[in-house]
Formats: C-alpha cells, structure tokens, sequence
C-alpha cells in the first residue's frame, strides 16, 4: 500500500479509534524506522507515524537545481551502529557503501595541505615531512582508538527503564577491566580540554590544528573547554561499514540508509503512515495507552516510542503537568548557541587531470589555526558569524557513480562552527553563505567562480523538513552535559510503556540508530516480561 | 636540606604552609621551598582555615588572632552597591533590605550549592584513588559506572562541571545579584560565567572555608605563626631554589646546585601562583582550561583614603557589566586586553591597597603571533587597573605614594619541572587551605 493510498485512509479514519495495536512509534526519521523494524521482527503490531509527507525525517533527496538531486541531512557515515545493520540486515536491504574509508585531505590557514591515504586512524601519511611527527600521530591516534572502543560501552544511551542496573554491571565490567595505562589515559582523557591534551602532544604544529579541528567538528564545546577532547573519543568510538573512526559514503548517499531501514520496517510488517501527525500522547493512570491523532482519532497501544525531539515529545505531546520538575528544568536549561550549516554547491565544468578527480574522490577538511578556531566559537556563541569555519566538502558526483552529472559537479559542505539561529533573516543567510565560501576560498582560490547554484540549509531548515523544534539540531553540547540530558530523556519521565529515541538520546553528531535500537529493546524487555 | 622526602612543598603562602605542616603533623617527612624575598609583602586576606584544620595544627597554642573580612561588595558603573556576608541570615536580610526578591531563595541557594559541591566524586580525582600519574590503579569502575547509569546523578555532575549562567538563572531573578555572585566567584580565577567548569568555582566559593580572614594589625601575620607550626611540626625549610629535577620511579630527584640532591615522592604545590613563581607548568590537576595571566598592583596611599562604603575591611569587585567577565576572558583568550576589566581590591592591614584581576592574557597574540609580556604591557594594565579603582573612588589616583606590579604569567621555556611525573598543583581554588590538607590526605592514602 503507497503512503498517498495510507494518508486517504487516515483521513477517512478521522476521530476513530483504532485499536489491536502492540506499539506506536512517533516519527519517522532514521531512529524512529530502526525502533519500529526492531519491534515489528519481534512480532508486536506496530505502527510508525511520521508527521510529514515524507518518510526519512530529516534525511531527504530532493531538487537542489534544475536536474540536479541533492541529499539533506548528512552527507557521510561514520557512526552507523553495527548491532543495527546486523539485527536488521540492512545489507540485505540494499546499504551499499560506493567508499568505506575515505581518504581524507586537510588544509590549513598557512596554505600547508596534509594528505592520509586512508584517515587519521591509519595516520598513513603522505605529506609530512617531520618523521617525529609522523610518530607522535601514530602514538597520539594509536591511544585515541584504543580508548574510544574501551569507552565505547559509555557513548551508548543509557537512562531506559529497567536498563539501569544492567547497564551499570556491564559498564563496571567493561571499566573494571582498564590497564593501568588505560586507567591514567581515560582520567586524564575525561575532564580535559582538547586544547590541552593536544598543545602537550603537537606543540604549535599543523597536527594540532587538524585534530583540534576534527575534535571540535560538530560540537558545542569549544576546544579549550572541559569535556571537549572526549568529542574526539566519541567520533573514534564510532564506526562505519565495519571500520572505526572511518567516514564512509553510501551509494545514493545518507538516503539510501533511510531506503534500507524502511524496507528493513517494511519486512518486519509496519505499518508505515506518512503524513499522519500526532497531537498528544495518551496517558492512563502513570502508563501510556496510545496517541490521539491531529485529526482527533486515536491509536490505543501500550507502548509509545517517540522518535521526535524532546521538546514536541514531553512538552507539547505529553504536557509539562505530567513530567517531572528536574526533567523541565534540564530541557530547559540550556539554551543552544552553537549550529552547523550544509550547503550544497553545484560547480561548473569536469575534473581536467586524473590529480583533481582522485582528489575529488577524498574528504577534504579546512582546519583553520587554533586562533581562529577560539575567535570563531566566541564569535558564535555572542551570535556573531565567524570569519573562518571549518569545513568538511565532499563531491558525492565524484564518489557515486549513480550521481554523476553531465559537466557539472555537486560538492557537499557542512561548515561549522556558527550561531545558533532559530529565525535567521535574510541578512544572517547571506552572512553564513560569505563565511562559508570564504573559508572555501582559503583552499580552492577561484573556486567561487564556478560556482553555478548553491543551496543552503541553517538547522532551523532540516527543524523544519523534519516538523521539529530547531533546538534539536543544533550542535551537542560537551559530552557530560549529554550524558545528563540523554540519561534524562531516555528516563522517559518515568511513565510505562514510553520511551524516547528522539536526537537528544543520542550522544555525539551524525547518523546512528543506535537510540532507535535501544529504545526498542527496552520496550521489547519490558514487553516480553509482560509489563510493557 | 638532604636524604629522602616524602613531600617537597614548594611555596611561602598559606595555603604551602599549612600543606607542609598538614603532612608532618600527619606522619610525613616534608621539606618546604619558601622563597625569602616575598616574605615582607603585605598579604591579601587568605581563604579562613577550617576547625578541622585548625585542631590537626593545634593552632590554638599560638597567638593568633584572624579576623574575617566584613563583606563581600561588588562595585558597579551605575545604581548601589550590593553586598554579601558570612552570615546567610544578614544576606537574606541585606537584599530584602534591598527590595530585592531573591532574598526569599538565598539560604536554599546556599544548601542546594552545598549539596552539590559535596558531589565531589565526580571530580577530577574522584574516579581515582591517587593523584600522581605513575602507577594509578583503574578508575573506580563502580563511581564510574554508577554515575553514567544514574540519571540523577549525571544531571548533578552536568551542573557541577557546567557553566554557573544556568544555575544563577535558575535561581535568582535580581540582574545586580546574579552579577554580584558571578563576578565573586570567577573574579579571582578569571573564569567566564557561560564557561564550562564555572559551575565548581560558584559552590567551591559559596563554601564557609573560602570565606577570607585576616591578621589584626597589631596581631602576628598568619604566615609567621604558620612557618613556626611548620617549625615545630618538624617540617625542613629551605629558600633554596631546586636546579635540576629527575624523575626516578616512585621518586623525584630533586638537586640544589653541584652537591646537594634529595629524593622526593612529591613536589607539591598548593597554589598555581606558587607553580608560576617557582617556573611549573599550572596546568596540571584542574580540568585544563587554557591559562590566563594575573596581574597584581599594589598601591601605597598618602593620608586620607576613604574606602568604598565606608569600610576598609571587605573585599571588592569592580564591574561595570554582568557580559564584561565573559568577554574578559574571552580577551584574554585571544590574547589582548580588555578595557572594562574586572578587578577584585581590598586594603590591606597595612593601608596599602591590593588590586588583582586574572582577565589577563598568558601571551599576547599580535599580527599572526604570540609575544611574552613586556614592561609596556605591565604599564598598560597597570593604568587600567588604577583607572578603574579611580572609577569606584573619587580622587584615588591623587592619594598614591607608590605603585609596585606583580605579575603571574605562565612560565615560558623551558621548565626543571616539566616531564616529572611526581609534580602535583592544586588548580587555584577559593578554599585553597582546605582543599590543599585535603588533596595532602589524598596523597598520602594513595602512598600507603
């Protein structure tokens, strides 16, 4: 059954109350597809709902120029959680990677360009003359993935009811067994700020620019606060297509991870419902007992996930009378300062040498120097546009044979970092567009000239593809501060029956699922015990 | 000074002196490094020395006398000055005097800070059961694993370890308080208020053992009734400087000159500023946020002075906007100076006035590059800070005598210290004396 088929049904179902259900998941991004497939292969009657005409949330191919397909949302894979691809079998669902580990080129403000065959965690380095600091890398990133995948088990959402304890023994295990070494690292690791532990390790050279960049990438915390050098463990904790720490490309790009999912929910039997927005959370008693639909009809069921931001899930669908003080307090208390932005550019012309087109083929990183970088996150944070961003640009035309365009490229940018802006004029757009293509220029002077269309898209647009609060995608605050707020929302406010696998539950930017699948598991233990 | 130590403390301030004095009263051998030089400076009020400090020392067999600061007073560009005092009963009260709302709220503030501060668990060394870096055990899986687990406990650690906007936000909604508070808690660290870890320094200054004191004018300076407690305790005192440190195992060795070399467990500093003079890197034990400079200016006056409010016995601070502390540090993390700088002052017991502000850059970052301190830069901060004491009183630039400057930059080049595994600094802390016989214990517990 299409979703335009569904919808037309849904309508007619207004003010109905439809019952025989085992679970409702709300929204139908990427975590909300992973908890539903999860719940339907263990047999529950499930049904997904997503507010938008779209299934994918965030995550959406769409046209950014006339003839040319962009993918919103991320544009690489590097914390895609194994479990999920395995239990689901998204390989089997059409997940294909057109790059596992891109290589990866960084540029700096001196005009210096660093070239890895392979990434950072393979440190084959190409264009480092200095064989000590070839050695002081490999040492440096040698400790970074050894105590990423040690701390691995602590990146995962923990607060579900009835995880707790379980959670707690597995965590004691995994840390009782530290070596010494790796019990001095991760205390020292912890707290610190990126800046320190880097300055002691690289002195004043390219590589700590580089790796203050990469630690600094899609985080709210800026370098020389502490919790920020444990933004770098958390990006090496993660892997994708089998390789930790690797930045992976999807053929089709993040897209084609929504297909696989969707079809994964589908061959679980969900009932996927596109355009079917939910108006509250139905509570009975101190459990849930379904959602009432924007239209008035109702879904009784007696487990909820939500898949949606925490501010639409506690706030506006459950009612901040039923949570409880501590829970409103910490949605609360931090009001987002930092975001990063996508552009998609489309440039004219081919790669004229084999040179360009391999290093078409690569990610290419702009780390701005370790001064400019402290100027821009003061610059963000007092809501100003910085004048240097780091820049992460891919070419999917050049990865993804499927994408390719006639005599013309598409070159996927996320800049960051800058302020956060829930209603940014036209002024502010054109700002971060300058700064952007500014720090693009840094690295590829003249190439503003061949630029034939551009798209631009602040937080506040994927809020909005997504029908969420633009708070929920601005840029994760240091990792303690995720810890607190995932730990809180996972909680689920202590009501039966719900649980929360929105993008606050998740700890560390990109895409995951690892929040869709445990909260899936959760519902699941607690279903099975007969108590859902 | 020779043989093996099991503590070398290096520094002349109180808090260096009852450490040392702390450890030999508890069993240590303790040699202690005071640089003679420094010893005739008026002193700044010190952090008050607790009773549990007080009976291991058994100050009471000494003459001394302390006398806490009045009250703490923060002096703005426009309106009242508003005042904090020991007493939460007359804090309550001032600020209903005051007409300000908060009042109602200011004794739960204080438990709920208190509470939170006693979380120390989570703290830096609270996964540890030792401070030094060589031969730690695993982190205490269970404190570890219990707090990740422990949504209540995460959301204590998030405020302890975040900024202090959030929790003087929550609480209060008197603008001039909140910026009272801010700009005595993070005044002397030079902190900014939306700054990750500003959150510890609130509670940490909100505790009764960070409240300051002071030696009567006629009475013994605390630091002469400390050096003879080290004295009887047994502690070996030395102005020697150390001219080359080895690390060697479970011990440093540490050499004076051609002949003299004593083996020690621990170089231990209970002060950044007792690091910076002695050419440490401060940086160690805190949670590594990037240095800052303070700068001190000592003003001698002529007859006549009139301190603000009347009363020469508080502790002030100058700011003219609540935004001005971030921006100050922010400044001072680009590496420039900050016009509207804030500055903490008292007078001291003699007459002198004691002006500081820790808004300032470890460096100077001009055209592209970092450049150490020079005298122009020690002139220029010199005039703001008395530009701004000049603000708050009128006719103060006229009354000074003398001007002495001290600044406490982190040290440039190469260090004696730097690669030795047995050094511990205690971060700068508003209860420095508690939390330097606390960490001693610490150590000790460790040692054993």
């Amino acid at each position: 059954m299409n979703d335009a088929v569904k919808t037309a049904r849904a309508s007619k179902n207004a003010h109905r109350i439809e019952g025989g259900i085992d679970a409702v998941v709300i929204g139908a991004g990427v975590d909300g597809l992973t908890a539903a497939a999860y719940l339907g292969r263990a047999g529950l009657r499930t049904v997904l709902a997503g507010a938008g005409p779209e299934i994918g949330g965030r995550i959406a191919a769409r046209d950014i120029a006339p003839g040319v397909v962009g993918i919103d949302g991320e544009h690489l894979i590097t914390q895609l959680d194994p479990e999920v691809i395995d239990d689901l079998d998204l390989y089997r669902h059409g997940i294909e990677f057109a790059a596992r580990r891109l290589d990866t080129t960084y540029f700096f403000e001196s005009g210096r360009v660093l070239r890895f065959d392979g990434d950072l965690t393979q440190a084959a380095l190409l264009s480092l003359e200095d064989d000590g600091d070839r050695e002081a890398l490999e040492a440096f990133m040698g400790d970074v993935l050894e105590t990423a995948a040690f701390l691995r088990p602590a990146f995962h959402p923990a607060g579900f009811p009835g995880g707790g304890d379980n959670y707690q023994r597995a965590l004691e295990k995994t840390l009782g067994q530290a070596t010494p070494e790796m019990a001095a690292r991760i205390r020292r690791y912890l707290f610190a700020t990126a800046d320190d532990v880097l300055r002691g390790r690289f002195g004043d050279g390219p590589l700590r620019a580089l790796l203050l960049a990469e630690t600094s990438f899609r985080s709210a915390a800026a370098p020389n606060e502490p919790f920020s050098f444990m933004a770098l463990l958390r990006r090496y904790a993660g892997e994708a297509a089998g390789l930790q720490g690797a930045a992976a490309y999807p053929k089709g790009g993040a897209v084609s991870v929504v297909t696989a999912l969707r079809r994964a929910a589908q061959a679980a039997k969900v009932d996927v419902r596109a355009a079917t927005p939910i108006k509250s959370i139905l509570i009975e008693g101190d459990r849930v007992a379904g959602v009432t639909l924007l239209d008035g009809g109702q879904l009784r069921a007696p487990v909820v996930i939500a898949a949606i931001d925490a501010h639409q899930a506690f706030h506006e669908m459950i009612g901040p009378e039923i949570i409880d003080i501590e829970l409103q307090r910490l949605l609360s208390a931090r009001k987002p300062e930092i975001a990063s932005a996508r552009m998609q550019i489309i440039l004219k012309g081919v790669a004229q040498d084999d040179a360009t087109r391999k290093n078409m083929m690569r990610r290419l990183v702009y780390a701005p120097s370790p001064e400019a970088l402290t100027a821009a996150f003061i610059d963000a944070r007092a809501g100003r546009v910085p004048e240097r961003l780091i820049v992460e640009a891919v070419f999917p035309t050049a990865l993804d044979e499927g994408a390719a365009l006639d005599k013309r490229q598409v070159m996927s940018i996320i800049a960051h970092p800058l302020p956060f802006d829930a209603a940014p004029d036209a002024a502010r757009r054109e700002a971060v567009r300058s700064a952007i293509l500014d720090s693009i220029e840094m690295f590829a002077a003249g190439f503003s000239g061949r630029i034939e269309a551009e798209d631009l898209r602040l937080a506040c647009d994927d809020a909005a593809v997504a029908r969420a609060s633009a708070g929920a995608f601005a840029a994760k605050p240091g990792v303690m501060q995720q810890w607190a707020l995932a730990a809180a929302v996972t909680g689920s406010a202590r009501i039966g029956g719900f649980y929360f696998c929105g993008p606050e539950a998740q700890i560390g930017a990109g895409l995951s699922c690892a929040a869709g699948r445990a909260a899936a598991k959760a519902a699941l233990r607690a279903y099975k015990k007969g108590a859902p | 000074m020779n043989g093996q130590f099991d503590f070398l403390i290096v520094g002349d301030d109180e808090a260096s002196l009852v450490a040392a004095a702390a450890a030999a009263k508890a069993g240590a051998r303790v040699g202690l490094l005071a640089p003679a030089d420094r010893r005739k400076r008026a002193r700044a009020a010190a952090p008050a020395i607790p009773n549990f400090v007080w009976r291991r020392l058994e100050l009471q067999e000494y003459d001394l006398t302390l006398e806490p600061v009045s009250a703490r007073i923060t002096l703005f560009k426009d309106g009242e000055p508003i005042s904090s005092f020991a007493n939460a009963r007359e804090t309550a009260g001032a600020l209903a005097d005051s007409d300000s709302p908060d009042h109602l709220v200011w004794r739960d503030f204080l438990d709920d800070m208190a509470a939170l501060a006693s979380d120390h668990a989570y703290g830096p060394s609270g996964f540890t059961r030792t401070v030094n870096g060589s031969g730690a055990p695993a982190p205490d899986s269970k404190a570890f694993a219990a707090l990740l687990a422990d949504p209540a406990a995460l959301d204590r650690a998030a405020r302890l370890f975040g900024p202090c906007t959030e929790i003087l936000e929550d609480y209060f909604s008197d603008p001039r308080l909140k910026t009272h508070l801010a700009a005595h808690a993070l005044g002397g660290v030079g902190r900014g208020e939306r700054e990750a870890g500003s959150a510890e320094l609130l509670t940490e200054f909100l505790d009764p053992d960070a409240w300051r004191v002071r030696t009567p004018k006629d009475g013994p300076a605390l630091c002469v009734v400390l050096e003879q407690v080290c004295q009887d305790a047994g502690v070996e005192i030395s102005a020697d400087k150390p001219t080359q440190i080895a690390g060697a195992g479970k011990f440093a060795m540490v050499s004076f000159g051609e002949e003299e070399k004593v083996r020690v467990k621990h170089i231990f500093f209970a002060t950044p500023d007792a690091a910076r003079l002695a050419g440490a890197a401060d940086r160690r034990g805190g949670l590594g946020q990037a240095a800052h400079a303070d700068f001190t200016v000592r003003f001698r006056l002529n007859e006549g002075a009139e301190p603000p409010c009347g009363d020469a016995r508080a502790i002030f601070q100058i700011i003219d906007d609540r935004d001005d502390l971030q921006a100050a540090r922010d400044a001072a993390l680009q590496g420039r100076l900050f016009d509207n700088l804030p500055v903490e002052f008292e007078f001291a017991s003699n007459g002198e006035v004691i002006a500081r502000s820790s808004f300032l850059p470890a460096a100077f970052y001009e055209e592209g590059e970092w450049r150490g301190w020079t005298g122009q830069d020690r002139q220029a901060v010199a005039a703001i800070i008395k530009d701004r004491l000049a603000s708050r009183m009128p006719g103060f630039a006229s009354l000074i005598r003398r001007t002495e400057t001290e600044l406490g930059a982190p040290p440039v080049g190469a260090s004696i210290f730097a690669g030795c595994d047995r050094v511990i600094v205690q971060p700068r802390r508003h209860n420095a004396i508690s939390a330097a016989v606390k960490l001693i214990d610490q150590v000790m517990a460790g040692d054993e």
